[in-house]
């Protein structure tokens, strides 16, 4: 079985602590996200076991965990879909990303899809779409495209 | 010379002597050995530059052929040459099996016979953890429970190896975790960025961490391990580094090509347990305390087995005594004495006799199958809890049969008369000396009638089918009779004879 390291990164609570709840085997307790500002599980992916780095920010990317990203063979983006800011802000965060690991695959989770004020414009998909990203609309409250998400970035590393 | 000849001169002109001297050197095995001599060894060099692998592939099964036939033919030689090689890690592993032997008897010695060592079982009845395993525990100075390669970079594991019956969390996560303080704390607390986190303690356990350019070894302790396990381990680390320089290069989180590591790190799993004072006596080289430790071992054993098949033969005896228990099996199953076999819930186990012969109540495990019994004795008492027995009337045990015999009150009689019966029918219960007493049947009488009545009838017993029956005989007028006859209608136990008076 391979295995492979990816990173949810975003900003300050858009979701990226409940999209992997959602999806992972939980090896370690919370207080670690806050405590080393890291944390981390495991999900098997079909044949590939992905070692899913959680960190914890209190806006984009600092310098301390960019190092945390080192290795990873993707990424995922995760914005807040009901606050445009954290959407636009994927665009800084990425540049980060770039500069410290390369152009590795990623997708894009416009989270909280549940709520009822959406704020993400069908433009902003559209360019997300074209940087070759996957798009999606998920939710860490009902699950919506929770394991879609990850499939697909495993599909995109492992291509 | 002929005409090809003089074309060919024309041709080729003085290169024709070169020619013959190039074919002469072909055709020449001689000349062509020297030749390929002079080439050979710089070509294996060039070619090892080029591609060790390759090289190293095609020339490995010719060679271990050619070693395994040697060695087949001449085993002597090589015995010999391999001799310094082998003789110091035989003796090492030799040493080691004895001494491991030694700690492990005086172990036994020891923890059997201390009073910290009865408290371990003790502890072991009450936790239920096994004695061995908590004797291990209490005695390991400490114990290499799991190493990590880790790719530093990622915190991806490349491959690891556990002590057996040691436990762990995903591995992955561990590892990737472990890289992720490793940062944290290089991050945090020192400008420098060589400084490397290499111990770590956590309750009791120790995580002691080798580090290389591209990978670490972690070692998970259980206690505190030698200052020389580290040296070990960064040997380990070398060798790993050295052997694997290339998978290790091109670690993108397959492990694959790492097949002969854990094979590397497994020396690094050791344990050592505490010294004692025995284990240093025998140390001090007398000859004789070998000899003791053995005897005392001997005894002590002997008098355990001993010990142990004086309990056993102790319950099966004072079981087999108490009524509505039947053992099947008694034998020990660690420290506790497991009894199988047939209960019958009435029955009553005699802790107080067996207590008395020292075998505490929690050394006892009955694993008792409930049934009736039939014994007399367990008869006995359930009929006498189930009937209340009144004044007069007796239960006994004769000759494997329970009797029930007396003078009973006619109106206990009446109401107990179904069970009985069916006792009776079953043959489990005697009642041939059971009947009713005079008194009470009187006593309803004297309820009933009139004094010039009353005088007029007598009451005798005889034995009607087995069963001491009251007869009741003499004259009524027709009324009377009649009322007699209701007062005692449907009791066996009552017979009346008595005939209408005639005036
Ligand atoms: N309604 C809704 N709330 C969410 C969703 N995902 C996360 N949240 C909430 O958003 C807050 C921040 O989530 P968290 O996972 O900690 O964000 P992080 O800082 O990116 O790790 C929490 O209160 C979550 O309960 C979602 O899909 N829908
Ligand atoms: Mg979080």
């Amino acid at each position: 079985m391979s295995k492979k390291k990816i990173c949810m990164v975003g900003d300050f609570s858009v979701g990226k602590t409940s999209l992997t709840q959602k999806f992972v085997n939980n090896v370690f307790s919370e207080k670690y996200l806050t405590t080393i500002g890291v944390k981390i599980d495991t999900a098997n992916v079909g044949h590939t076991k992905l070692i899913v780095w959680d960190v914890a920010g209190r806006d984009s990317l600092s310098s301390i965990n960019a190092s945390y990203l080192v290795g990873a063979a993707g990424v995922v983006l995760v914005a807040d879909g009901s606050r445009p800011h954290t959407v636009d802000d994927l665009n800084d965060i990425w540049s980060t990303v770039t500069q410290r690991i390369g152009d590795v695959p990623a997708v894009v989770a416009l989270n909280k899809a549940d709520l009822d004020d959406w704020g993400v414009g069908d433009d902003k998909v559209t360019e997300f779409r074209s940087l070759g990203w996957d798009v999606f609309n998920t939710s860490a409250k009902n699950g919506q495209n929770v394991p879609e998400l990850f499939e697909r970035l495993v599909e995109k590393i492992n291509a | 010379m002929s005409q090809i000849e003089e074309l060919r001169e024309i041709i080729i002109g003085d290169n024709a002597a070169e020619l013959g001297d190039l074919k002469n050197r072909l055709e020449n095995v001689e000349r062509r050995t020297t030749d390929v001599a002079e080439v050979l060894s710089p070509a294996i060099d060039a070619e090892f530059r080029e591609s060790q692998a390759r090289l190293v592939s095609s020339l490995q099964k010719p060679v271990s052929l050619g070693l395994k036939k040697a060695i087949r033919a001449e085993p002597r030689e090589y015995a010999e040459i391999l001799y310094p090689v082998m003789a110091p890690s035989i003796r090492r592993a030799i040493a080691q099996a004895l001494s491991s032997m030694m700690v492990t008897i005086n172990r036994t010695i020891e923890s059997a016979t201390s009073v910290k060592g009865i408290r371990t079982r003790i502890q072991s009845l009450r936790t239920g953890i096994p004695y061995a395993e908590l004797a291990l525990r209490q005695s390991l100075l400490y114990r290499v429970e799991h190493i990590y390669l880790i790719d530093r970079e990622t915190g991806m594991l490349i491959d690891e190896v556990a002590a057996a019956d040691t436990q762990s969390l995903d591995s992955d996560a561990v590892s990737a975790m472990f890289s992720a303080i490793q940062s944290f704390v290089q991050d945090s607390f020192s400008k420098d960025s060589s400084a490397r986190l290499t111990d770590l303690r956590v309750g009791d356990h120790n995580v002691w961490v080798a580090h290389g350019p591209r990978v670490m070894l972690a070692c998970v302790i259980l206690g505190d391990a030698p200052e020389s396990l580290k040296a070990e381990l960064y040997d380990t680390l070398d060798l790993i580094r050295t052997e694997y320089s290339a998978p290790i290069a091109e670690f993108d989180g397959d492990n694959k090509d790492f097949d002969g590591v854990p094979n590397l790190m497994a020396p690094l799993l050791q344990l050592q347990l505490k010294d004692s004072a025995i284990s240093k006596q025998a140390k001090s080289g007398r000859a004789i305390v070998p000899l003791i430790i053995l005897a005392l071992v001997a005894g002590f054993f002997t008098y355990q087995w001993f010990d142990r098949s004086r309990k056993v033969s102790t319950v099966e005896y004072y079981l087999r005594q108490a009524p509505g228990i039947a053992t099947t099996n008694v034998y020990w199953d660690n420290d506790q004495l497991i009894v199988e076999g047939l209960k019958d819930p009435d029955a009553k186990i005699p802790y107080g006799t067996l207590a008395s012969y020292d075998l505490d109540e929690n050394e006892l495990r009955f694993n008792m199958i409930p049934f009736r019994s039939l014994e007399v004795d367990m008869e006995l008492q359930r009929f006498r809890q189930e009937m209340d027995l009144p004044r007069g009337v007796y239960l006994s045990a004769r000759n494997g049969r329970v009797f029930l015999y007396g003078e009973a009150p006619i109106l206990w009689l009446s109401n107990n008369d179904a069970r009985i019966r069916q006792l009776s029918a079953d043959r489990r219960l005697d009642i041939s000396n059971l009947s009713a007493s005079f008194e009470s049947v009187s006593d309803m009488l004297r309820d009933n009638f009139d004094r010039d009545d009353l005088s007029r009838i007598r009451m005798s017993s005889l034995v009607e089918d087995q069963l001491t029956v009251v007869q009741i005989t003499g004259e009524l007028e027709a009324g009377k009779l009649a009322l007699l006859s209701a007062l005692f209608a449907g009791s066996r136990w009552v017979s009346i004879t008595a005939r209408q008076r005639v005036e």
